[in-house]
């Protein structure tokens, strides 16, 4: 049974399609990341569920009642911005009271649950401080207590942490994840940066153009992407174009490749394979191990990651992406090398062409 | 700039040389601003005779100047809080305005309106709103409402309605900047939070207004109260304000003590540096919460 | 939703109107034959403009008044757009100082200004207090702020400081990073003050009637005259004041346009 749920919600602005036909059933607790580049739809999703904008079509239902047309300040939502949005004249203390005195509480109550917030988010001691005499970091932990603060029945994050610079990201992203596991806080977190979404997430919403491209697990989206969409904006993968044969194998230009349970698509049809990079094997000779893929080319670019080392690799004039590890490494590779790339069909991933 | 030449010169001499290129520049101000500013108040504190004194500051406190003064404060304080009041409501409403180009238009008109003010501005008024004005004949005739003998354009109803003329630009101008600084993310989390409308006016945009508000009421009483050729075209010398009264002392239409005008000057300035210093003040305000 | 946009409407209605009747009904009444038994007037003609245009005074007021506009820009241009350059890039430690007395002439009525002048340069003889050269150099005070604000706005939209690296560590000279570099990217600034100053100066009565009075007459001075005996012929002198003061005002907007903020801070007193 769901607690949150959007049904078939669709939204324009000036004509352009924002939100398309969107349903998603969210889980009472569960922390729902909706990611996607920059105008998918994905912030006008979530300010729809706030109330700051009202859809053309559909109904957003929350613990079954339809909220599509509430007023945003009456539908105990609690929200967190980008650029974190704590009122500049009021003490940390006041901006986490607001929430709490609009709802009339008892002056005790408001003092010990603004205390408990704090506690909270460990910033105990800047209660009489200003905004603008916090860190960014600070500020948003404030603002994350100032939502929390009365109880919201649901929790929106939009892009809390862009603003912030890399090592507090991960630090406070950390702290959301906590924070929200211990309230057990129904969550939707919006964010354009993958391995935010995949690291604090229960389920992914992968959004493209106003519509949701797939939910799933983290690891689902990772490793069993359903459209090419997803499949290139989650990490980084090969892709082939070719045709699926009766066979099983896609002939690929030149190429065939091999690929395990080709799914559903029919066979003569136009497929795509997918080969995430770090499952290539890169050799320096030729492997003799039957039931592998392997393509031939020559190094092209040699690229340094750190943990890894990205390889691109001329196969026929068309460019395959392979990663290296350390290890690897010292057995030296230099541009223009000819090396021979392997894969197992298992890690190939088949979709039709065309996205469904 | 020969860098080696100033190399072997003490530092002293070469920070000194650096401020040269101001040395016009602060002489103007010194000639045109200070030294006449000083001599003022040093006339102000003789006596004909040359002693000290402050003969002059008692002869400017008499009834009819101690009334210029209230005059010209009482005028300046509606004039600036009707600016400050309407003027931000105008500017609130044009900076909502869908239209790019009307935005642009309606600053451009407040732009130049800002300017405006003096002899062309009285007369306009005087034409529009005069015993036989445009708007006074219409009024009267079309409709039946009859302006004149209650309302009078050369009185000082009629000195506020053409100083509004230009402190309602003005203050658009002004609180533009502190509008656009209203962050549409503080009414979201306000209602987000359970707030109405009017609490979050009431608890976050009027607060992080009130020091540009002040600021704008400030200059605009300052505004108002140097100005003079408005209130001049208008009413001639009828009318006591503090600057027709020093003008008149100036053009010797008075006869009274010269030093009488230079006490009244010094009053103003001081008044008027309170007002600036004030709005200095509340712009650091307004600055406070951008770190 | 409803209720607000139709508060703002009428707010945006009642200013509009009371910004642009009072320049319509100045310009129709110059240009109506007799128009005080009627709602609308009788009928339309040029004859104020030809008979106000026809006086010597009226070339001669408007040359006047050119002259000094034209004088005060040019001087306000030369003494401060050097001096802000200078502070911005090589001594910013003079700022304060500088903007102090930029910022005076705000709290300096221009009656005050005038008394203040006579009181300390008439010990000089009336050749020097009451000459148009005087009036220059107090014109300028009162337009100080102006022209500073818009050029100093400039340097910061143009971080000239950067470009002025830029412009050396490409080899260019001294002169060369200042023709070519500089003064292009801080223009705008300048004409915008400039355009400031020329309208402020324009329609400057005060100062022009305490310090030089009928000496050296000037075009608000010749309206204020006429404003008391002809009406007509002073409605036709208003229009061209507004006139000039709407084209300094379009070219300050186009100047600006170029570098958007350049024109922030520039409205002043009067």
């Amino acid at each position: 049974m769901s607690y949150l749920s959007l049904h078939g919600v669709e939204k324009r602005f000036a004509g352009v399609q924002a939100v398309k036909d969107l349903s998603l059933e969210i889980e009472k607790g569960a922390l729902v990341s909706f990611l996607g580049p920059s105008g998918c739809g994905k912030t006008s999703t979530l300010r729809m569920i706030a109330g700051f904008e009202e859809p053309d079509r559909g109904a957003i239902l929350l613990g079954g009642e339809d909220i599509t047309k509430l007023p945003a300040n009456r539908r105990d939502i609690g929200m967190v911005f980008q650029s974190y949005a704590l009122f500049p004249n009021m003490t940390v203390r006041s901006n986490i009271a607001f929430g709490l005195e609009t709802r009339r509480l008892a002056a005790g109550e408001v003092r010990a649950r603004v205390d408990a917030a704090l506690e909270m988010v460990r910033l105990g001691d800047t209660a009489n401080r200003y905004p603008h005499q916090l860190s960014g970091g600070q500020q948003q932990r404030i603002a994350l207590a100032r939502a929390l603060a009365f109880r919201p029945r649901v929790l929106l994050l939009d892009e809390p942490l862009s603003a912030l610079d890399a090592e507090v990201r991960v630090a406070l992203r950390g702290e959301i994840r906590r924070i929200q596991s211990e309230l057990a806080i129904t969550t939707v977190y919006v964010t354009h940066d993958q391995e935010e979404a995949l690291s604090i997430s229960d389920l992914v919403a992968v959004m493209n153009k106003g519509s949701i491209e797939q939910v799933g697990t983290p690891e689902e989206i990772y490793h069993r992407p359903k459209t090419r969409f997803v499949a290139g904006f989650i990490g980084t993968a090969n892709q082939f174009v070719g045709e699926l044969s009766a066979s099983g194998r896609i002939a690929c230009d030149q190429l065939s490749i091999c690929a395990t349970a080709p799914s559903t698509s029919a066979a003569g049809g136009p497929v795509v394979v997918l080969v995430r990079p770090e499952n290539i094997a890169i050799r320096m000779e030729r492997p003799s191990e039957a039931g592998l893929n392997i393509l031939e080319g020559d190094i092209e670019t040699i690229t340094f990651h750190g943990a890894v080392t990205r390889l691109g690799v001329n196969v026929g004039g068309r460019k395959v992406t392979a990663d290296m590890t350390a290890d690897q490494k010292n057995r030296g590779c230099a541009l223009n090398q000819r090396v021979w790339l392997s894969f197992s069909p298992e890690a190939c991933q088949v979709m039709p062409q065309e996205d469904p | 700039m020969s860098t080696r030449s100033t190399e072997r010169r003490a530092p002293g001499a070469r920070r000194l040389l650096l401020w040269l290129p101001l040395l016009p520049f602060f002489l103007f101000g010194i000639l045109m601003e200070i030294i006449p500013i000083l001599s003022v108040l040093l006339s102000s504190l003789r006596d004909s005779q040359g002693g000290l004194s402050l003969a002059n500051y008692a002869r400017a406190m008499t009834k009819i100047n101690r009334e210029s003064f209230m005059n010209s404060v009482r005028l300046s304080a509606i004039t600036a809080a009707l600016g400050v009041g309407i003027g931000s409501l105008a500017g609130y409403a044009i900076m909502q305005s869908r239209s790019l180009f009307f935005r642009k238009v309606a600053t451009a008109l407040a732009d130049v309106a800002t300017n405006f003010g003096g002899a062309p501005l009285a007369f306009a008024f005087i034409v529009t709103l005069g015993s036989t004005g445009i708007v006074t004949q219409l009024l009267k005739k079309a409709f039946g409402i009859a302006l004149y003998p209650s309302f009078r354009v050369y009185s000082v109803s009629g000195l506020v309605l053409a100083y509004l003329y230009f402190q309602l630009p003005l203050m658009i101008l002004l609180i533009q900047p502190s509008l656009r600084g209203l962050k549409e993310e503080w009414r979201e989390a306000a209602l987000n939070l359970g707030a109405t409308e009017a609490r979050y006016w009431a608890k976050v945009a009027l607060p992080v207004l009130a020091p540009s508000l002040a600021g704008g009421f400030l200059l605009l009483f300052a505004n108002s109260y140097g100005a003079y050729a408005t209130a001049w075209t208008l009413t001639g010398p009828d009318i006591n304000l503090v600057t027709i009264r020093i003008a008149a002392l100036i053009r010797g239409e008075v006869q009274l003590e010269p030093g009488t005008a230079d006490a009244m000057a010094v009053i103003s300035l001081a008044i008027m540096s309170l007002c600036v210093l004030g709005s200095m003040l509340t712009n650091r305000l307004t600055q406070r919460w951008k770190s | 939703m409803r209720t607000r946009s139709a508060w703002r409407g009428a707010i945006i209605a009642i200013f509009l109107i009371y910004m642009l009747v009072p320049l319509l009904a100045t310009l129709l009444f110059s240009f109506a034959t007799r128009w005080d038994r009627t709602i609308l007037p009788e009928g339309l003609s040029i004859q104020w403009w030809k008979a106000v245009m026809a006086k010597r005074a009226f070339g001669m007021t408007l040359r006047n008044s050119l002259a000094l506009s034209l004088a005060t820009m040019l001087a306000s241009i030369i003494l401060v757009a050097p001096t802000a350059y200078w502070t911005h890039l090589r001594l910013p430690k003079a700022r304060p100082y500088v903007e102090l007395f930029t910022i005076l002439p705000f709290g300096i009525p221009g009656v005050v200004l005038a008394l203040a002048l006579i009181r300390c340069y008439a010990r000089f003889g009336a050749a020097v207090v009451y000459s148009p050269a005087m009036l220059v150099a107090a014109c300028m005070v009162i337009s100080l702020p102006f022209m500073y604000r818009p050029v100093l706005n400039a340097l910061n939209a143009a971080d000239v400081k950067v470009l002025t690296e830029a412009a050396q560590s490409l080899g260019a000279g001294w002169f060369r990073t200042m023709t070519r570099v500089i003064v292009p990217n801080i223009m705008s600034g300048i004409a915008s003050g400039a355009l400031l100053v020329f309208s402020t100066v324009f329609v400057e009565f005060t100062l022009a009637n305490l310090l030089v009075g009928a000496r050296f007459k000037t075009f608000p001075m010749y309206l204020v005259e006429f404003t008391r005996f002809d009406g007509r012929q002073a409605s036709a002198l208003a229009v061209i004041s507004f006139v000039f003061a709407w084209l300094a005002s379009i070219g300050v907007l186009l100047a600006a346009g170029r570098s958007e903020g350049a024109r922030e801070g520039a409205a002043g007193a009067k």
